[in-house]
């Protein structure tokens, strides 16, 4: 009985097209739903979770000395064969690096040379905009490693930030923590 | 004298309409991409303009400047022809299609269309039938398995339901006793024909989508099967020639809906001027073809013709029959 009459509901429910209406209800809904678009780069900007591996930095100990130790471990881990040390010694007999170049271009952003550092110098930080004309900008010194960004404190979230095209393309912003993304995603 | 104006008026109200014809697949490219994106929480074109409005015309400079690559196999004759032949009736079309009575200007009274044929209907149906000419050409020139293909479907899915398209209107005839699209539009000043043609209505809007080639019926040129259908090896302005014609069909399937089933420029309740209320329907059937597109699948080839030939063409005869019988009823004494 009740399957005979599920049956007749089915095909009444075929004949006005019910199913079709509430698909059209659905597409209609989503129309005014919020927009999950972030507006990279021109509005907004990603701001990345504490564990992302981004550009490598090096750190320097409390007396403002390179921690590296030049052991030349993260060299020896890289997968990719992409990081050069070259040791030598200070006044103070401890070594130290005279030359550390990570090719960029060639890093898979595998974090081993993080897990092999005894000495916690070396580290994957926050930065992801590095991207370049030529793959030759993209072998970075010691200097230059000193000087990039550590790692990211809060992130995970979507800031405000403008687009600057002036001298280099940059993408700036001055938050330091965003709006969570997932919450415009509609899941029903 | 009087000639010459009456000549000067018409050449400018056919110049009037390709303006508005070939530029209003602009504001409707932009419409479909930016409700596409959001009926899938995107935003759509963003960075052209304010909000992307500019986007069209950055696109159809691209096609204009792209190269206009001629296959090598192809038969170059028709392949440059198919986009012209293609373009070319749902413009012809809209000489026949009234926008409404009169307006007045500087105190002269302008009719708001080309001509008023007393077969109008007719026109439209023998024009628009040339259409399949120029996705035929197109294919079959291309010399390329996928454009052949999509022209095939195309050619039977249009000719298929052209047929019950043909009979969804005879019901609409019979009321108004006339083909002219004008003498149709009076006919409905109190009720529009969809309250006594539902499923003349019903008969016709879906075949429409199907002339139009939108989604749930756009065979010919399904992406995922046929790389882009009978226009896979077009390029550049004819490219676009392709995609001007298919929104001028889209134009012209709203333009025929509303004016054979709502009433044409006959409003109800609000007192808006009547292109105004024209208009209002016209663009909530094209919005009505957007958002079938974003939400239905494509039907397979043979559910396809099943639809056409063992759905619409007995419902649009049993329309007929039963619109004559009651109209007999009716005049009976
Ligand atoms: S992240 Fe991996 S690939 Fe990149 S430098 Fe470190 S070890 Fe090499
Ligand atoms: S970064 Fe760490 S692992 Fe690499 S050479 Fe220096 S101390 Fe050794």
């Amino acid at each position: 009985m009740s399957l005979a009459r599920d049956r007749v509901g089915t095909w009444i429910g075929w004949a006005f097209f019910a199913d079709l209406a509430s698909a059209l209800a659905l597409t209609f809904g989503y129309m005014f739903s919020r927009s999950v678009t972030m507006q990279y780069p021109d509005k907004e900007k990603w701001l990345p979770y504490p564990r992302y591996r981004g550009h490598h930095f090096l750190t320097r100990d409390d007396e403002g000395e390179i921690k590296c130790v030049a052991c030349e471990l993260c060299a020896r881990i890289c997968p990719c064969d992409c990081i050069e040390v070259i040791p030598y010694e200070d006044d103070k007999g401890s070594r130290h690096p005279a030359k550390f170049e990570i090719d960029m271009a060639r890093c898979l952003f595998c974090g081993l040379c993080e897990d092999a550092c005894p000495a916690d110098a070396i580290a994957l930080g926050q930065q992801y905009e590095f991207s370049s004309f030529s793959s030759r900008d993209l072998v970075v010194g010691r200097d230059d490693l000193l000087g990039k960004p550590g790692k990211a404190r809060t992130g995970g979230g979507v800031v405000a930030a403008r687009l600057n095209t002036e001298q280099d393309v940059l993408v700036e912003t001055s938050e330091r923590r965003g709006y969570n993304w997932w919450r415009n995603i509609r899941r029903t | 004298m009087e000639l010459i104006v009456a000549l000067g008026l018409i050449a400018f109200k056919v110049a009037l309409l390709i303006a508005i014809l070939l530029l209003l697949p602009l504001p409707l490219t932009w419409l479909e991409r930016k409700i596409a994106g959001r009926m899938q929480q995107r935003m759509g074109p963003m960075r052209v303009g304010w909000h992307g409005l500019l986007q069209p015309v950055a696109d159809g400079i691209k096609l204009l400047t792209k190269e206009d690559h001629i296959p090598a196999e192809a038969d170059r004759f028709l392949f440059k022809l198919a986009p012209i032949l293609a373009l070319t009736p749902p413009f012809v079309v809209f000489v026949a299609i009234p926008f409404g009575e009169t307006v007045s200007v500087l105190g002269a009274e302008i009719t708001l269309y080309v001509s008023n044929m007393n077969v109008a209907l007719l026109f439209v149906f023998a024009v628009i039938g040339l259409e399949v000419y120029g996705v035929i050409f197109g294919g079959w020139a291309a010399n390329s398995k996928y454009a052949v293909l999509g022209s095939l479907r195309t050619c039977a899915q249009m000719i298929s339901y052209e047929i019950p398209m043909g009979f969804a209107v005879i019901g609409v005839v019979m009321l108004a006793q006339s083909m002219s699209l004008l003498e149709i539009v009076r006919a409905q000043a109190d009720v529009w024909n969809v309250v006594y043609q539902p499923v003349g209505f019903f008969v016709f809007f879906v075949a429409g989508l199907a002339e139009a080639q939108r989604i749930p019926f756009d065979l010919a040129e399904a992406e995922g099967d046929l790389g882009a259908g009978f226009h896979t090896e077009y390029s550049g302005i004819r490219f676009a020639f392709f995609m001007v014609s298919e929104y001028a069909i889209v134009l012209l399937v709203s333009v025929l809906v509303v004016i054979l089933f709502f009433g044409g420029w006959n409003g109800i309740l609000v007192p808006l001027p009547p292109l105004l209320w024209f208009l209002l329907k016209v663009a909530f059937f094209v919005y009505l073809f957007i958002w079938f597109r974003f939400t239905f699948p494509r039907y397979r080839y043979d559910q396809l013709m099943a639809i056409g030939w063992k759905v619409l063409l007995p419902l649009s005869m049993a329309n007929i029959i039963i619109t004559g019988v009651a109209l007999g009823a009716v005049a009976a004494p």
